[in-house]
């Protein structure tokens, strides 16, 4: 360290001092600094090319600190350069440095210099020493490093290539891949290869093209793993030797030179290349101390193991193995390959396999050489293999022995399992079922079927081959020589080594009924079918649950299941199971007696839609509503249990529910509310699965005619009650109809005697006639006057009227008539009254027709005041009636009426005035009319009286007998009402 | 020259059926060595046009002067060569690059190796029907048989030699169809004939 001095007595020069102090203290640390920062002498340079280092060394003193720089000579680049601390090697006196380069120290040329440093300051650079590359214009040819290189998995490699003088540089490929480089001198190229994957087992190749894509130089570079190893164990199979096992992980470095060497306790052995991580080595003496090693030029792994021999016993496998067999069991015998184990405790497997089954069974024993096996089934084929274990200090089981097959002894059969269907007569059917191979327990020969009848001492008997598992049997001889109608069947199974036991069922030759029990739905699960009944009270007999097709009627192919007692449920599983067939399941008592059928049921495996529709729908109109009707769906097209029916209406192509019938037993359906039209209706049985295809009927709906007559007949019906009623109310209201439709007409005043003018009338327009017509001031002046129609003219119209073939009473009548009347249709003048009366009133002008003139006053008369009418009035009493005096209008002579309302006002018969003259009415007319005298007469003498038009009402002469006689009807309904008013008229 | 002529071989007549037997295993060794080179070329990732400059089998050079048994006396001994070369070659490939499963060019190659062995007895059964058996007695004496030590120029060795036996396999087939067997003399013989009395018809 360098000081610093100052004298602080010499003050009158104190700045100078101080600062030559300042001077010649740095001039001191600097020549101390030079002292200690010593240049590296020496510098040696020594390369190891496989691990591509550089071992550097130099002498320095005692400095521990450099700066190491290192560069790549060509092209004066930096590789490295650092500051590093050394210590002095107390062995050589010299620092040590080693240095791993990224590039094989071929590649090129590296310049080495070393300086000292101490803090800050540092020492002159060393000398350069140049380690030669092979780069150099002297090895002109093509070179690559490194060469043959070997590297574990997931390790970066760089490679260089040096190039021909001359040449140009192309690239370097790894494998197929082309790869970046960079240029290390005017020569040479590297490239890096990065977390390498395994390679080839011939190496992956590195090579070198010129510019020419021309091959030139290459390299081939192994990735691999160092060895691993594990379950590294030595055993003995001998009892002398060691077999030592292990497991090892595949290198990948597989060549003889770079391949994995072992060493087994120091000593070398070479395995065999396998896939197999199993390896093994073999020792021909038992060590006890194993020390496994493995080494490959990525490393080495070592593994130890100790063990006593008798702890590591592995048994060989058992040779020649024989075998005697017999029914039941069988003596299965091996050897021993060494002479050792008959002193040796073994414990044995035994594998017996049948019929795919494997069974095992285990034996020991000193010198195990023979087992037996049991439990055997007869006529079996058998395969047996062996193998054995140390009984003391059990290691592991040895190999297996190869497969020795024997085949059981044969003997007499089981006896069959039977059953017997019988139809609805003495016929049926026997079946047994077929014996498997271990129930035959031999060849099969036969079955011998025989019926017999226990009390009658009948028997039959059948041989049939062995292929044979159901007969027909007629039972009809038995069952008429038969006193207790029982037969027993009996089904016996032969084979080579004789006959079964028998099978026997006992059947009843009464023939009955189905039994009436109940059936019961079976529901089908991934067991099968779950059937379930109540067990009988001390009972111990065991079951037969029988099935067979529902569809099946006769002779029906039938399988069954006997379920042991005190069993009350079974599941029912058949591989013959359809979906959509329908099944009858039986449980009967299985005893020594007769089997008595105790359940049933019926189920389906599967339930499916109908596969047809309903049978026979038909369509039938009733009055306006429809009627669908429809059969059954067979049982065997049902394919489920029926749930009802869906009735459609079919609109265009869309159906459209009209109702569900849940009743299965529906066999129709009114459709009902309809209008005429054409229909189409659809009916869809459905199950559990869905609904059927549908049946499909059209009908046209016709108008309902009955109905129609029923309308008319109603409309009728209260046209008449109308009627009805209104004659009722009329008849209660008689006085008031008879006042304003009828009113009394005042009796004309005439002088004289009507009633002895019997020629016709001839009619005259008088100047003053005796008869007054009624003025009215409304009258209306442009009516038609009277008209009387001269003979002639009635001469020429009774000409015409016989050609028109026209009732000529009538017409005569009408002769008369005013010309209004003729040329207007008769119309009824109500309502209103007072019109009526003024009608009859002005008949002399115009509404009143005189069709004759009645010698007496008609019963009814309509008056001119409709208020003022009663029943006791008398036409002459009304002094409105009569005004104008005595020439006032009178036709209606009262006549002899027998009522004694109208008696009184009944008046005198005028005397007729003048016949020529006067009105007289025609008393002698004569009707064509068959009638007697008195009446015609009476009608005759209607005609030409004055009546209204709408009343039509005659004015009848005197001598009438009776009211209705009176009458003229010109309607039959005026007649009608005329008739009732009169009746009315008291 | 690698092999020694001991006597010298006077006549052309070999049997029709033995040139036949070689040229069919000529053909069929040239075909298992075409595909012997294409399965190393994908094994070492080599281009097919990697150059192999130099011969490995040396014989006399060819010549118009040489007579028939010269001419198999040294298709013979090429062969011979290529068979050694190839013994060796497949050595050192499974000592140095070798081991682990046996794949596709294993087989390729060892039946290359046999079939070349057939070739060489049909040529010496020709050399003996041409009289010249006794006479000759290939030297491999010269022969590269060891190779490069390094492993990349070992599998450019190998490649070689599978080159060279394609090459002496063609060669073969060239010499054989041009022996002069008295088979085709006949064969000739007879077609003229037949040319012959085709023209007179």
């Amino acid at each position: 360290m360098p000081h610093l001095s100052v004298n602080p007595s010499s003050k009158p020069n104190c700045s100078t001092v101080w600062l030559i102090s300042v001077l010649l203290g740095l001039l001191a640390v600097h020549t101390n600094a030079n002292d200690v920062l010593t240049v590296p002498q020496q510098v040696s340079l020594s390369t190891n090319m496989d691990s591509q280092q550089l071992s550097i060394s130099w002498v320095a003193g005692a400095a521990t600190t450099f700066d190491l720089m290192i560069l790549r000579t060509e092209l004066n680049e930096s590789v490295f350069y650092e500051t590093v601390s050394v210590m002095v090697s107390q062995l050589s006196g010299r620092h040590e440095w080693n240095w791993t380069s990224v590039e094989p120290l071929q590649c090129t040329s590296l310049s080495i210099k070393v300086r000292s440093r101490e803090g800050q300051s540092t020492s002159e650079w060393s000398n350069t020493e140049i380690l030669q590359g092979s780069d150099l214009p002297s090895e002109e040819e093509w070179q690559m490093f490194p060469l043959d290189r070997v590297v574990p998995v997931g390790a970066n490699t760089t490679f260089c290539c040096i190039v021909k003088e001359g040449e140009q540089f192309g690239t370097i490929n790894y494998g197929n891949t082309v790869m970046n480089t960079t240029r290390l001198s005017r020569r040479s190229y590297a490239t890096t290869v990065v977390n390498q994957g395994l390679s080839r087992t011939s190496g992956t190749n590195v090579i070198c093209y010129n510019s020419f894509k021309e091959l030139k130089i290459g390299a081939v570079l192994f990735v691999g793993y160092p060895p691993l190893l594990s379950d590294f164990v030595c055993e003995t199979h001998d009892l002398t030797s060691a077999v030592c096992l292990w497991n090892e992980r595949n290198t990948n470095l597989n060549t003889k030179t770079r391949g994995t060497r072992h060493t087994l306790n120091n000593r070398t052995f070479t395995l065999s290349w396998s896939r197999n991580p199993k390896k093994e080595c073999r020792v021909d003496h038992w060590e006890g101390n194993w020390t496994l090693v493995a080494v490959n030029p990525l490393g080495q792994y070592s593994l130890t193991d100790s063990a006593e021999l008798s702890h590591r016993v592995t048994p060989v496998a058992p040779e020649n193995l024989t075998s005697v067999a017999h029914a039941m069991n069988a003596t299965v015998l091996w050897q021993w390959k060494y002479d050792g184990y008959s002193s040796l405790a073994l414990v044995c497997q035994v594998e017996l396999t049948s019929q795919g089954y494997k069974t095992n069974h285990t034996f020991s024993g000193v010198d195990l050489r023979a087992v037996v096996l049991p439990d055997l089934y007869p006529y079996e084929d058998y395969s047996v293999q062996v193998r054995c274990g140390a009984q003391q200090n059990f290691w592991k089981w040895g190999s297996w022995s190869e497969t020795m097959s024997f085949k059981s002894s044969s003997i007499v059969p089981e006896a069959p399992d039977m059953w017997v269907w019988m139809n609805k007569d003495y016929t049926g059917q026997i079946f047994w079922k077929p014996l498997t191979r271990r129930q035959s327990r031999g060849l099969m020969t036969g079955y011998e079927v025989t019926l017999w009848s226990p009390g009658e001492s009948l028997q039959h008997t059948d041989i049939l081959p062995p292929d044979t598992f159901a007969v027909l049997v007629n039972l009809t001889l038995m069952a008429t020589a038969s006193s207790d109608n029982m037969v027993m069947a009996t089904v016996t199974a032969k084979n080579t080594e004789g006959v079964s036991l028998p099978a026997s069922v006992l059947i009843h030759l009464r023939l009955t009924d189905p039994d009436p029990r109940a059936v019961s739905q079976a529901v089908y699960t991934d067991s099968g079918f779950s059937l379930f009944w109540q067990s009988e009270v001390n009972t111990t007999c065991a079951y037969v649950v029988e099935w067979h097709n529902a569809s099946c009627k006769w002779n029906c192919p039938v399988d069954w299941i006997k379920v042991a007692p005190g069993n009350t449920n079974v599941s029912i599983e058949s591989a013959n199971f359809q979906p959509g067939v329908r099944y009858n399941f039986s449980l009967y008592s299985s005893s020594s007696e007769a089997p008595e059928l105790l359940q049933r049921w019926q189920g389906y495996m599967q339930e499916l839609v109908p596969s047809s529709p309903v049978l026979s729908l038909l369509t039938t109109q009733e009055d306006s509503d429809i009627l669908l009707t429809w059969g059954h769906i067979p049982l065997v097209s049902r394919r489920g249990f029926l749930l009802g029916y869906n009735i459609y209406i079919s609109s265009g192509s869309q159906l459209t529910l009209l109702a569900n019938l849940s009743d299965p037993g529906s066999r129709s359906y009114t459709v009902k509310g309809l209008s005429e039209g054409s229909y189409k209706f659809t009916v869809k049985a459905y199950t559990s699965a869905g609904e059927d295809t549908g049946a499909t009927a059209s009908i046209m709906l016709e108008p309902f005619t009955d109905w129609l007559i029923l309308e008319i007949l109603a409309s009728l019906g209260v046209t008449a009650l109308f009627l009805v009623i209104v004659t009722f109310l009329c008849y209660k209201k008689r006085k008031w109809v008879k006042k304003a439709f009828y009113p009394d007409i005042p009796e004309p005043k005439l002088p004289g005697d009507w009633s002895r003018s019997q020629a016709p009338l001839d009619v005259k327009p008088p100047h003053h006639s005796l008869v007054h017509m009624v003025e009215r001031p409304e009258w209306d002046s442009s009516k038609e006057a009277l008209v009387v129609i001269p003979e002639e003219d009635e001469d020429e119209d009774g000409q015409g009227i016989g050609d028109e073939l026209v009732d000529t009473d009538e017409q005569t009548s009408l002769r008369y008539y005013n010309q209004v009347v003729d040329e207007r249709p008769i119309r009824p003048r109500y309502p209103d009254s007072s019109d009526s009366s003024a009608s009859s009133l002005d008949s002399a002008r115009t509404d009143v027709t005189y069709t004759g003139i009645h010698t007496s006053g008609s019963s009814f008369v309509f008056q001119l005041d409709p208020q003022g009418s009663s029943e006791g009035h008398q036409p002459q009493a009304d002094p409105s009636f009569c005004a104008g005096g005595g020439g006032g209008y009178r036709p209606q002579m009262q006549s002899r009426v027998p009522s004694d309302d109208m008696g009184p006002a009944s008046p005198n018969p005028f005397p007729e005035p003048q016949a020529a003259s006067g009105y007289k009415p025609q008393s002698s007319w004569q009707m064509d009319s068959p009638v007697d005298d008195g009446e015609g007469r009476s009608r005759a003498s209607s005609l030409g009286s004055p009546t209204s038009i709408a009343s039509t009402l005659f004015l009848l002469p005197d001598g009438e007998d009776h009211t209705e006689e009176k009458r003229q009807p010109s309607s039959s309904a005026a007649t009608w009402l005329t008739n009732l008013l009169s009746s009315t008229k008291p | 020259m690698a092999a020694r002529r001991t006597r010298g071989m006077t006549g052309p007549d070999v049997s029709r059926s033995t040139v036949a037997r070689a040229a069919s295993i000529a053909e069929q060794l040239r075909y298992e060595c075409s595909i012997l080179l294409e399965l190393f070329r994908e094994k070492e990732s080599f281009t097919a046009d990697v150059l192999v400059d130099g011969r490995l089998v040396s014989v006399a050079p060819p010549s118009s002067q040489l007579d028939t048994r010269d001419k198999l006396w040294r298709l013979h001994s090429a062969l011979m060569q290529c068979r050694s070369l190839l013994e060796r070659a497949i050595a050192r490939e499974e000592e140095e690059l070798g081991g682990g499963k046996k794949g596709d060019y294993e087989t390729q190659r060892k039946m290359v190796k046999d079939r070349l062995s057939y070739l060489l007895i049909c040529t010496g059964e020709l050399l003996k029907t041409a009289g010249g058996a006794a006479l000759l007695t290939p030297s491999l004496e010269g022969l590269e048989l060891d190779g490069p030590t390094a492993l990349f120029e070992l599998k450019l060795w190998v490649y070689r030699i599978f080159k060279e036996v394609d090459y002496w396999t063609k060669t073969a087939i060239t010499t054989l169809d041009a022996l002069p067997s008295v088979i085709a003399k006949e064969r000739v013989r007879t077609s003229r004939v037949r040319t012959t009395r085709s023209t007179r018809r």
